[in-house]
């Protein structure tokens, strides 16, 4: 059987590429009715019970219960945030991106039920700041909101308030990280914050805040209008649902797919229309830059398959690669990205980080020595669980399994005193304006033109 | 302490069994792990974390195991809960804390050899003891430019840097002036001033004390000393009121260091620039060494001590009017032996020590606290929903005081109301900020509604004003509320003048006078009329601080004879007949008696240059000319006799009140196999223990003494520490027999004329600050402020030259437009060819402005 997808939270923007970001557009497809239904008619225990009830997952990576996070929430305090991570930065995550530009009004509408679910009066969206096209669109979306009576004073004519602020970060993967995230909306040098008080109960201002992902709100509308056993038909039973899979690397058809939780790596490489020339897969890294790689396709992408494998689901970025691909050079590539990254705020993951690079960069460049794998892979015990925030872990995490999985690559650098693939990669660069590895991987079906539009300052 | 064996814990005392390397305590729930463990002697090692601030974790240093827990966890920002077991020293938490110390160093320049703070590094034991031998990172390190400048006094070296945010925290959290900053990220995180702005803070020197490593330097300092040629002694600050306890630290006999020592009932672990960087004055060139007599010729020459008390004598036969005047930077036993001197020998009640703070009525306060001063004490700004300031502004004059109010406002909540003419540094952080006019204050108290417990500071503001009906408002203010008073003088001996009855109407211990004598203002009267025979200054520069010097130099010229006790030949000096060298604070063993009444305790350093003698010595000597044996021979024979006087301090244990050096009770294995302790004399005897002096010099390399950090151990002792003199009972001592204050009047002002302000600013021409480089190039250039509307009516721009005129002196100064009360005129004190006391004759100062 070939491959198909689910798509719930990309359907209209499949269906409708040509407007799915109008208001116009969002209301033909039954638009806000989730939002004005729960605002008028469902308390915000109900809604609370009904996030809880389907078992949807946070999709940003770390996979939490979004109805449990939302039960911690302090009841009698004011006021509350509810605040949207939107800054997609882990390597190979698009669908947040995606999701912004081309369904805004599906994104309110979520943050409208989160907001009032939390009884909170102000939602911020954490936009990346590189993001112009879909802070521009959620500009105009946010506007046309407005204007109708979806957001501010009283919505949908009930006495329930809500505004929505878009903030542009400015360009650190770190802001990502929902407690560094605050400080940086905040006014303050994007860094985590020490934990205990959890965001839930002091977050934004001191004030309790529920963070959520774009594409864990965007879900939210469908699950009130289709309810919770349709929800929970979808996906696994631990793992409801659809997740968005950002599918890159050497794929034919690089893209966002839409797919029941628990879809298998391969049926997943199939939807993006197999490997490049028809070459083997070598390394998988099944969930952003962080996760641990896998080497078979042949695993469920569900949150506890993958974690049982050793690695993550994360935010869903697949990255395949094929046999072309020197892994030290991903290796380096990967840890370049933390050592670039790293907030600076922890010894190890300031220091660990930036070390790693060095070595990574002489095993790469031919000046490996024998004891560097141990070094490495001793660098990175020193990091994982001892650094201040998952940053410094997953950076250790991502290289280790590079180490430990293809260690005979490594050893192939030490021996031949240079990098082996380089011939390879020669002729690859010459044959095509690609690369080998992470950096260069592509996004298929959205035109450049598109994503970078004139720069006019739309917010 | 309890320990948790065998009795079953006893119910309900609120706190929790903790477990820490298998030995069990109660410890209060919530207390975290990194100062449980420190409690019981287990030392875990650290470079973030410090007991002043909040935690951070950042440096992973202390991670520990926590039975239960997947992942080790700081002992910094890990609250004690009940049935924890920890354990420091397992394999898990070792491989962290040698991986930390490698990550560390990977890009640390290691060059102890040149780097001030080798021998007393926390990164250089922390590595001896817990750290890897060697590095296994081969690559080039990480480089910046070395030796940044960023202030006149903190050179800043960001290769040792090992980001710690000790200094970012303290300039947020304690100085509240955010000067130096953490900039860029990752890998290329630095600490940088904003903007490369110097790092203009009062408080600088603390982030060189606190720095674990030798990224921030003191310019001063910088390569004069290694750790190990230091002389140390505990001493207490001499520049201000609140008695910082500190360290004074010499080299081959020079002073080339001070460092704050930590009492979290005084200044926490800080003090201030100015106390840390203007030690110059103790071992400066131009000290005074032997006594200067005045010749026929009218030139001074030095002659031996006897010659000169000899002299002394035969001018003062038959003599009996006399006056003594003392300055406020002596000790509590100076104090004693000037009163005694005065009431006793010379038989005169012509004595007091308020010179700058002349007429200040501090006797006001004695019905209310029972002394002429506080009975609040610094603690209790932590413990009050309202604080009332009325005073100048304490960052210039007390500026530990301003960091203990910013603590009480920003960590205990507490609401802070400040009164005066003009802005200040409090007004950030003041709920209730009240610009009132001047002499206004008085009016604005009585309307203020106060939630208790209210404490009500009040300091004499601007010298040479009359401000009594300020302070009656203030202290009846402490009376009608039930609430505190924390009464602030000026300087580091004015409480112990006051508590010793260097005064004209209170006699040692607050017993009345019964006829009170002539204050300071009325001895340089009565000797400017010709009135007195004798004038004696002990440390009293009257011409620098008396504010009417036109007053002081006429009764510096009237008077027939004039002895001053001096460090210095000052212009004050240049006067006298017989000039005495004093010793430095430095140089003594003593007392002083800060704003709280608390006796803290001097230790000598260094000896006196030439035959200086401590000023109670030389009150001895002159009694014994004139026919007095004191009989004493050192601080213990003066205290014997102070206590069977004063009945306010005759229950004080002098002994009691030696300082403990930061030593920490935990011992490290050296190195070289023996317990630091016993390689070197080392000061482990713990809380209590006597401090043996100048243990460093001459000792061996001595890394793993962890000397440093020890500096920074919470004090654990909960009972308050010795040393607070008690109040009398003069609750009931009658306004009717003190020296009636002269009511104030607000006599209105003929127009065009602009009430003065005067007050300190923290770097002056002060004759002891100025003597350090450093401070000197950081005074403002000089100023005077005045209202935006005055100087439109004036035509004066910002920044134009303007003349200040009053008194007969005039000056051609800068105008600074500030946030000052329409009417008035502010002048610093003391500034660089500006004395403003020049412009001051009576107890309502005026002065006309106009443009230059």
């Amino acid at each position: 059987m070939a491959a198909t997808e689910t798509r719930i939270v990309t359907q209209r923007l499949r269906e409708f590429p040509q407007d799915s970001w109008t208001l116009k557009r969002y209301l033909d497809s039954d638009g806000y009715r989730a939002a004005r239904q729960v605002v008028t008619e469902v308390t915000p225990d109900e809604t609370i019970a009904l996030a809880k009830d389907s078992g949807l997952r946070g999709r940003g990576g770390a996979g939490f219960p979004t109805g449990l996070k939302w039960s911690f929430v302090p009841k009698d305090v004011f006021p509350k945030y509810v605040v949207i991570n939107h800054d997609e930065g882990e390597p190979g995550t698009f669908k947040d991106r995606e999701l912004a530009e081309m369904d805004p009004h599906q994104l309110i509408e979520g943050i409208t039920i989160a907001a009032w679910a939390n009884q909170a009066s102000k939602a911020f969206i954490y936009c990346r700041g590189e993001f112009a096209l879909g802070s521009r669109r959620m500009d105009a979306a946010i506007a046309e909101a407005y204007e109708r009576g979806f957001l501010g004073k009283g919505i949908f004519g009930s006495k329930f308030d809500l505004d929505i602020i878009l903030h542009r970060g400015a360009g650190a993967y770190i802001c990502g990280e929902e407690s560094a995230l605050l400080d940086s909306l905040e006014g303050y040098r994007g860094q985590p914050r020490l934990r205990p008080p959890f965001p839930a109960v002091k977050g934004l201002y001191g004030q309790p805040t529920v963070i959520n992902n774009t594409e864990t709100v965007s879900t939210l509308p469908h699950i009130v209008n289709n309810g919770v056993d349709w929800f929970k038909k979808i996906g696994t039973e631990k793992s409801p649902g659809t997740k968005m899979m950002s599918v890159s690397g050497h794929v034919n058809a690089p893209a966002n797919y839409e797919v029941p939780l628990g879809t298998s790596l391969a049926d997943i490489l199939e939807l993006a229309g197999g490997m490049r020339d028809g070459r083997p897969v070598k390394a998988i890294i099944p969930g952003g830059a962080s996760a641990p790689l896998l080497t078979d396709t042949n695993i469920p992408m569900d949150f506890e398959a993958l974690k049982e494998a050793g690695t993550m689901l994360g935010s869903g970025a697949i990255v395949f690669m094929d046999d072309t691909t020197c892994m030290v050079r991903n290796a380096l590539v990967t840890a370049e990205f933390f050592a670039h990254e790293s907030c600076g705020k922890c010894t190890p993951c300031r220091e660990g980080t930036w070390w790693k690079v060095r070595i990574l960069e002489r095993l790469e460049h031919g000046e490996g020595r024998q004891e560097d794998m141990d070094l490495l892979l001793d660098i990175c015990n020193g990091m994982d669980g001892r650094s201040f925030c998952p940053l410094g872990d997953a950076s250790a995490w991502a290289v280790r399994s590079n180490v430990k999985l293809f260690r005979e690559e490594f050893q192939a650098h030490v021996d031949a005193g240079r990098c082996p693939f380089d011939d390879e990669h020669e002729q690859l660069v010459g044959a095509r304006a690609g690369g080998v590895g992470l950096g260069e991987a592509g996004i298929g079906d959205q035109p450049a033109a598109g994503i970078w539009p004139d720069a006019d300052g739309g917010a | 302490m309890a320990d948790g064996n065998g009795a079953p814990p006893p119910p309900n005392d609120g706190k929790v069994a903790v477990t820490i390397n298998g030995q069990t305590v109660r410890t209060e729930k919530g207390r975290l792990l990194i100062d449980v463990a420190e409690q019981m002697g287990v030392f875990i090692p650290r470079f973030c974390y410090h007991p002043g601030m909040k935690s951070v974790a950042v440096c992973r240093m202390c991670l520990v195991q926590v039975e239960g827990q997947n992942k080790l966890l700081p002992a910094c920002a890990t609250p004690a809960a009940d049935e924890m077991k920890v354990n420091t020293v397992e394999e898990n938490a070792v491989d962290a804390q040698r991986g930390m110390l490698e990550f560390l160093l990977i890009n640390h320049p290691l060059d102890c050899p040149i780097c001030d703070r080798a021998g007393e590094c926390p990164l250089q034991d922390q590595t001896f003891q817990h750290g890897p031998g060697s590095s296994r990172y081969i690559e080039p390190k990480r480089t910046y430019e070395k030796a940044l400048e960023i202030s006149d006094l903190v050179v800043l070296d960001r290769e040792r840097c090992v980001l710690c945010w000790r200094c970012v925290r303290f300039s947020d959290e304690i100085a509240g002036d955010r000067f130096i900053q953490l900039v860029d990220r990752g890998a290329g995180t630095q600490i940088l001033t904003f903007n490369e702005e110097p790092f203009d803070s009062y408080f600088s020197g603390n982030t060189i004390q606190i720095c674990p490593v030798g990224a921030l330097t003191s310019k001063p300092y910088r390569f004069v000393s290694r750790p190990w040629d230091l002389e140390t002694a505990p001493s207490v600050c001499t520049y201000c009121s609140v008695g910082c306890p500190i360290t004074n630290e010499s080299r081959s006999g020079k002073m080339v260091r001070v460092q704050a020592l930590p009492n979290e009932q005084v200044n926490d672990f800080w003090m201030c620039d100015k106390g840390r960087f203007a030690y110059h004055h103790v071992s400066a060139e131009d000290r005074l060494e032997t006594p200067l007599l005045r010749t026929e010729e009218d030139a001074f020459q030095s002659g031996p001590w006897g010659r000169a008390f000899a002299t002394i004598a035969e001018k003062l036969e038959g003599k009996s009017r006399i006056g003594v005047i003392a300055g406020a930077h002596l000790t509590t036993e100076d104090a004693y032996a000037i009163g005694r001197l005065a009431r006793k020998t010379l038989k005169t009640n012509n004595v007091d020590s308020r010179i700058q703070d002349a007429g200040a009525p501090y006797e006001l306060a004695l019905p209310v606290t029972g002394a002429a001063g506080s009975n609040a004490r610094l603690d209790d700004l932590d413990e009050a929903k309202t604080i009332v300031w009325v005073g100048p502004d304490p960052k210039e004059a007390m500026p530990v005081l301003y960091l203990r109010l910013r603590k009480a406002v920003i960590d205990h909540g507490a609401r802070l109301v400040v009164m005066s003419p003009r802005a200040m540094s409090l007004d950030s952080i003041a709920q209730d900020r009240n610009l009132t006019e001047v002499g206004g204050e008085a009016a604005a108290i009585g309307a203020l509604e106060t939630e208790g417990p209210v404490v009500v500071c009040w300091a004499p503001s601007s010298p040479g004003r009359d401000e009594t009906a300020i302070a009656r408002a203030a202290i009846d203010l402490a009376r009608s509320t039930g609430g505190k008073l924390l009464v602030c003088p000026p300087h580091a001996g004015s409480q112990g003048m006051l508590d010793m009855g260097v005064h004209p109407g209170l006699e040692a211990g607050y017993a009345m006078v019964s006829e009170p004598g002539l204050d300071t203002r009325g001895i340089l009267a009565a000797a400017a009329a010709g009135e007195l025979d004798a004038l004696f200054l002990f440390g009293a520069d009257i011409l620098g601080d008396f504010p009417d010097r036109a007053l002081a130099q006429r009764a510096l010229e009237a008077s027939p004879f004039t002895v001053v006790v001096e460090l210095f030949a000052t212009e004050t000096a240049s006067h006298a007949d017989v000039i005495l060298p004093s010793a430095a604070y430095a140089e003594r063993e003593g007392t002083f008696t800060n704003l709280e009444r608390r006796l803290q305790k001097l230790e000598k350093l260094l000896p006196t240059p030439g035959s200086a003698k401590e000023p109670w010595d030389i009150c001895a000597g002159i009694a014994k000319a004139l026919g007095e044996d004191w009989g004493w021979r050192d601080f213990g024979d003066v205290w014997t006799d102070l206590k069977k006087n004063v009945s306010t301090h005759a229950n004080v244990d002098v002994a009691a009140l030696a300082q403990d050096m930061p030593a920490s009770s935990l011992q490290y294995e050296s190195p070289f196999g023996e317990t630091a302790a016993d390689t070197h004399h080392a000061p482990v005897a713990g809380p209590g223990g006597q401090y043996p002096k100048g243990f460093r010099q001459g000792a061996p390399f001595q890394t793993g003494q962890n000397w440093p950090l020890s500096w920074e151990l919470r004090a654990f002792e909960a009972e308050q520490r010795p040393g607070f003199i008690p109040p009398t009972n003069g609750t009931g001592a009658a306004e009717g027999g003190l020296p009636a204050s002269e009511p104030s009047t607000s006599p209105t002002r003929e127009a065009g004329t602009y009430a003065l302000l005067t007050g300190r600013q923290l770097y002056d021409e002060g004759t002891l600050v100025s003597k350090s480089a450093a401070l000197r190039r950081l005074q403002r250039k000089p100023f005077i402020e005045l209202n935006d509307e005055d100087a439109k009516a004036l035509g004066i721009d910002d920044g134009q030259d303007v003349v200040v005129e009053g008194n007969g002196a005039a000056f051609t100064t800068r105008a600074v437009i500030g946030d000052i009360v329409k009417g008035a005129v502010f002048v610093p004190y003391d500034q660089v060819g500006l004395p403003a006391n020049q412009l001051i004759s009576d107890s309502d100062p005026i002065v006309t402005l106009r443009p230059a």
